[in-house]
């Protein structure tokens, strides 16, 4: 384990800059095209460009506190661009290249909605976005000021020496406790909480987090994961270049297309480290021709960390299972229990040790208690993700926020030294979920022998491959649709055990009758679902009236959605 | 243009009785493609013309003619 003292460099800006004068020629970031030779980032040489591209935003006038809010595709030049931005005090925030599903109106709403809520001041993006970004500078109320090109700027002239001393200076002068960072908890566009971090709540986790991972100078990350994921921007980047190792960096786009790319690129690199959502773990299990798998070996891998979505024993069991002969150890299995709010990690479980699993009465769990299953129970099989890093403490607590002992299932609350300053011109929010320091997190979970099981959500959020979605924005646009009935609708997750994560259903009243009407109806509902670039796997339809309202007079997703799994009524419609 | 039979694959796998797939037609505007069905699209491709494709070719398909042409050559027609 490689001594990581934050004494020694206390903002990212001095540790990347200790680390390229400590091995200015190791790999940092290696950019990974599929069929290209991947581009090397070292330490030193991205440090370099870093600073160029400093000077960029320093001669733009962008002042230190001000977020600028990056929009790109895999590009090379990402990395440096972001370090750059951190060095002139800047807040870089990174936010997701909208799919070409997702409709430019909705998109502008979203970045417009976020751009409010977060303070975005300024967004850098590539030309193709101009016309759908620039007409939000002029909107009443936004707060965008400018737009910018970085991957057309001029990275060939040298700096002046007078100004690369002055934002040496102002890199020099930012405290620990200042802010680093502005990530979004995840979810979509327009509901996403802008969660800031300081340069201390980072420094701190990776003190914490790669004890708990007993990270070495021999690690290197792999990742696919998106930069605006917090699993992505800390676990795969900010944490390797914090300490000083190698991170493979794998275009998201290219991997959904063809997943074996990580693999090879594992076999290639010698990598020892990765974090997967648990979807993933079914796509390489059941999902790669054996054909393509010729010359893979995963006897580098040292780690793969299963979080962001709830795990899953049979998606473990299923690649443990068919990549024994590749050389995977099934001890490499392990599990994390994270957010954004605090940075990342939680707790983990141990690298080398089989992953805690309980095995426990279905019934009794959904009624809040922890039994062990007995020879007649339904069982449900919980995995647990792990035990507390340092710097971290949880309680499970009950709906009044009073703690309740093991063997209870309650909300998650956290608190830890890596923790969010609050979410950012978003005091009531703030207010909500954090009380005297402890963040309740809106998961639910249980404590078993120090072990932390996370098995649902007090909220509705629907985690589809690891991205949250809210049905709240669901129902907005299959309200709209013709032939539903306005306010007559939810959306809710359904289990999808073969790809290993939740599918979004919906459920509409309609007064459509016959199949033709109702085939209709679906297309226009899958068709809305696209708009917000969301996928409606299932649709259910119902006629009018059929919908349990709750309390609030709106239609309740959970009696609604027990109600349709619990009897099969002849009066829906689904497909 | 697209073989009535690939097309028939593809429907079969987003559970759409009928959609207007032309050369140019991409995923994105595809009701249920999604990446996530991407990997089944291309399973269930794959077992029903009893051909193999390479990540590589893959990662080259930008639209339905493209899957089209990959499967026509593997296909030697």
């Amino acid at each position: 384990m490689n001594n990581f003292e934050i004494g020694e460099a206390n903002t990212l800006w001095k540790r990347w800059s200790l680390n390229a004068k400590k091995n200015p020629d190791r790999d940092a970031i290696i950019h990974w095209v599929a069929g290209e030779e991947p581009l090397r980032w070292s330490f030193s040489r991205l440090l370099e460009s870093a600073k160029i591209f400093s000077a960029h935003i320093r001669a733009l006038d962008i002042k230190p506190g001000e977020v600028c809010a990056i929009i790109m595709r895999h590009n090379a030049m990402f990395y440096p661009l972001y370090l750059g931005i951190s060095r002139t005090a800047a807040l870089p925030a990174v936010l997701a290249y909208p799919n070409p599903r997702l409709h430019p109106d909705k998109f502008r709403q979203g970045l417009e909605g976020m751009s409010q809520r977060s303070g975005l001041d300024y967004i850098l993006t590539e030309r193709e976005l101009e016309p759908l970004i620039s007409p939000l500078i002029e909107k009443p109320g936004s707060t965008i000021k400018a737009v910018y090109f970085p991957l057309e700027w001029n990275l060939n002239e040298s700096i002046d020496p007078k100004i690369d001393n002055e934002i040496e200076n102002i890199a020099n002068s930012v405290n620990e406790t200042d802010p680093f960072l502005l990530q979004h908890s995840s979810g979509t566009t327009g509901l996403q909480k802008p969660v800031v971090l300081s340069h201390r709540a980072v420094l701190n986790h990776v003190v914490h987090y790669c004890k708990a991972l007993r990270l070495s100078e021999n690690d290197k990350v792999v990742s696919w994961l998106p930069l605006y994921h917090d699993m992505g921007l800390i676990g795969a980047y900010q944490i390797p270049l914090a300490f000083g190792i190698p991170s493979i960096q794998i275009d998201p786009f290219q991997w959904v297309l063809a997943p074996v790319i990580q693999l090879e690129t594992i076999s290639k690199e010698k990598a020892t480290l990765l974090w997967l959502p648990n979807f993933a773990y079914n796509i390489y299990a059941e999902k790669i021709n054996e054909e393509e798998l010729e010359g893979i070996s995963l006897e580098s891998v040292r780690m793969i960390i299963n979080a962001s979505e709830p795990v899953r024993h049979d998606s473990h069991e299923k690649f443990a299972n068919r990549y024994k002969k590749y050389g995977f150890n099934p001890l490499a299995l392990t599990a994390m229990y994270g957010m954004a709010e605090t940075t990342l990690a939680v707790s983990q479980t141990t690298a080398g040790e089989k992953i805690p699993e309980v095995i426990v009465d279905r019934n009794k769990l959904q009624n809040g208690v922890v039994e062990f299953a007995k020879s007649n129970s339904i069982t449900r099989v919980c995995v647990s993700s792990g035990k507390l890093i340092d710097g971290c403490d949880a309680r499970i607590v009950d709906d009044k926020r009073n703690d309740l002992p093991d063997g209870f299932v309650g909300e998650v609350a956290v608190k830890s030294v890596s923790m969010f300053d609050g979410y950012r011109n978003y005091p009531e929010k703030t207010a909500e979920v954090v009380e005297n320091c402890w963040y309740f997190t809106g998961d639910y979970g249980f404590r078993y022998q120090n072990e932390f099981f996370i098995i649902g959500r007090k909220k509705d959020i629907i985690i589809v491959a690891g991205k949250n979605i809210y049905p709240e924005d669901i129902e907005d646009v299959v309200n709209q649709v013709e032939g539903v009935i306005p306010g007559r609708v939810i959306a809710f997750g359904e289990e999808d055990e073969t790809m290993g994560t939740e599918q979004v259903a919906v459920v509409a009243e309609t007064k459509a009758d016959d199949e033709q009407s109702k085939n209709q109806v679906r297309m226009a509902i899958l068709k809305a679902g696209m708009t917000i670039d969301v996928n409606i796997h299932k649709v259910y339809l119902v006629p009018p009236r059929w919908l349990i309202k709750s309390s609030s007079g709106k239609p309740s997703r959970k009696a609604n959605k027990e109600k349709l799994i619990s009897a099969t009524d002849p009066q829906v419609w689904s497909r | 243009m697209i073989s009535t039979e690939l097309k028939k694959v593809i429907l079969k796998q987003l559970n759409l009785d009928d959609f207007d797939l032309q050369d140019e037609t991409t995923a994105p505007q595809v009701p249920g493609w999604d990446s996530l069905n991407h990997i089944n699209i291309i399973l269930a491709v794959e077992e029903h013309f009893k051909v193999k494709f390479k990540s590589y070719e893959l990662l080259r398909l930008k639209c339905v003619g493209d899957l089209q042409k990959l499967v026509d050559s593997k296909l030697g027609r």
